[in-house]
């Protein structure tokens, strides 16, 4: 069974799809595992970064979208979900012989109201509301995890806010990789989303569970290297687990995301910001969770 | 370094220590010695570092004293200049979460400049009113505006 990792910020931009496309090109490249981008995403960002406009465009005409899968199998035996996938994303070039591969499932502009019908759909049978909203959310999360079968890791590309598929997401995910921009409405958006990771109500009592048990870490990323951006970071600390590893604020990055068909190595694909990838993949990939679930597999 | 005092070195600097060391009667003659030589040994050693910084800062070796020649250049470097004051030091909210009101009254106290106090209230977004009239006002206007962030921040998170 493939490792589940989220993504997650209720606020957007922050990097979220950056960051996940560049954690699946770092562990299929480095780390030699089949990846699965699962872009939950409306804005689709993940998507035009691994099969660009009109891949995107190809995959939504043939119905083969995150909101296709969702509406088409809710009711039904998951059967052969590979037909919804598409493989051999993004531009970094493989060995042929290296099994590492980036596949993607396309995300969906219609996903919300996709989620909408699904609701109606089950609402229908009397359930009260609490009661229909577990019901989607749990179908949901058993649709993403029946990918995991076929991949080693399954990279969670969640949206902003609060939809059925991201709190689905965020249920499965048995690590949750929280990026944030230094700001002062970042610190606002840490406390709450670590308390939906934790399920938990209050500071309090999220304060009681050791950094170490938590599920989430939270990854500083656009960084100026500003004294004032030093000093959030130790008040962060103070209340949630960060990641050692930090994503500054680079040129390169935003450039290795145009889209762009011609294969690349690492190298040439992230230029500077290569060693804080490389910081970045080896701090998650090696951590004790993760780690146990490789075992497992 | 003043045209007013002369910077001890060798010979000159170990009479000194001893001269220093003879206000101990109790400490015996060969304690005495190893003393005055670790004395040496320890000056040289700061000397060393001071001249390595001063080269990194400067990208330029420091010149060469001449040899054999007791040189006042050979003097022990002149205490570093303050560096700029850091506006995010202390980082008051953190003071006060971690260590509480008084801890972070202590902090501040180390401040002694009104400019500098308005600068890291500003700096750290700790409003404080424009008519605190002495430091100990300002400081404890800092102080409570960094314990309503704290407060507003926790309201925040449910």
């Amino acid at each position: 069974m493939a490792q589940f990792l989220a993504v997650s910020n209720r606020k957007g931009g922050v990097g979220k799809s950056t960051i996940a496309v560049m954690l699946a090109h770092a562990a299929a490249a480095w780390g030699g595992r089949r990846v699965l981008v699962m872009d939950l995403d409306t804005q689709c960002n993940a998507s035009l970064m691994l099969i660009g406009g009109e891949g995107w465009d190809k995959a939504a005409r043939a119905g083969h979208t995150i909101a296709d899968y969702f509406y088409d199998r809710f009711d039904k035996v998951a059967e052969d979900e590979s037909a919804y996938v598409v493989g051999n994303v993004g531009d970094i070039a493989h060995a042929r012989a290296a099994p590492g591969r980036v596949s993607l499932l396309p995300g969906s502009q219609r996903l919300e109201d996709i989620q909408g019908e699904l609701y109606l759909k089950v609402s229908k049978k009397d359930l009260d509301a609490d009661a229909v909203s577990v019901q989607v959310r749990s179908r949901m999360k058993r649709l993403m995890k029946h990918f995991g079968m076929d991949f080693d890791l399954v990279i969670l590309d969640c949206p902003p806010g609060l939809s059925f598929a991201a709190l689905a997401a965020l249920d499965l995910a048995d690590r949750v990789i929280v990026p944030f921009r230094p700001d002062f409405v970042s610190q606002f958006a840490l406390d709450r989303v670590a308390l939906m990771i934790e399920k938990v109500e209050t500071g309090e009592q999220l304060a009681d569970i050791p950094f170490e048990q938590r599920r989430y870490a939270c990854l500083a990323n656009t960084l100026r290297g500003e004294g004032a951006e030093r000093m959030l970071l130790d008040q962060l600390a103070l209340d949630h687990p960060l990641l050692d590893a930090r994503m500054p604020l680079l040129d390169s990055i935003a450039r290795a995301f145009d889209w762009d068909e011609t294969k690349k190595n690492m190298e040439e694909k992230y230029a500077d910001a290569l060693p804080h990838l490389r910081a970045l993949h080896d701090e998650v990939f090696g951590a004790p969770a993760l780690r146990a679930r490789t075992a497992q597999a | 370094m003043s045209k007013t005092t002369k910077a001890l070195s060798g010979a000159s600097q170990d009479a000194y220590f001893r001269r220093v060391l003879k206000a101990f009667p109790n400490v015996p003659d060969d304690v005495r010695d190893r003393l005055v030589q670790q004395l040496r040994r320890e000056i040289a050693q700061v000397r060393l570092r001071t001249a390595i910084r001063r080269e990194t800062l400067q990208g330029a070796p420091p010149p060469e004293p001449a040899q054999g020649v007791a040189s006042t250049t050979a003097a022990l470097p002149a205490a570093p200049a303050p560096g700029p004051f850091d506006p995010y030091s202390p980082n008051l909210i953190v003071v006060v979460r971690t260590s509480g009101r008084e801890a972070a009254l202590a902090a501040l106290a180390a401040i002694d400049s009104a400019d500098n106090l308005r600068l890291l209230a500003r700096e750290q977004r700790l409003s404080i009113g424009a008519d605190c009239a002495s430091l100990a006002e300002m400081r404890a206007a800092i102080v409570t505006a960094a314990e309503r962030r704290i407060a507003n921040r926790k309201a925040a998170a449910s």
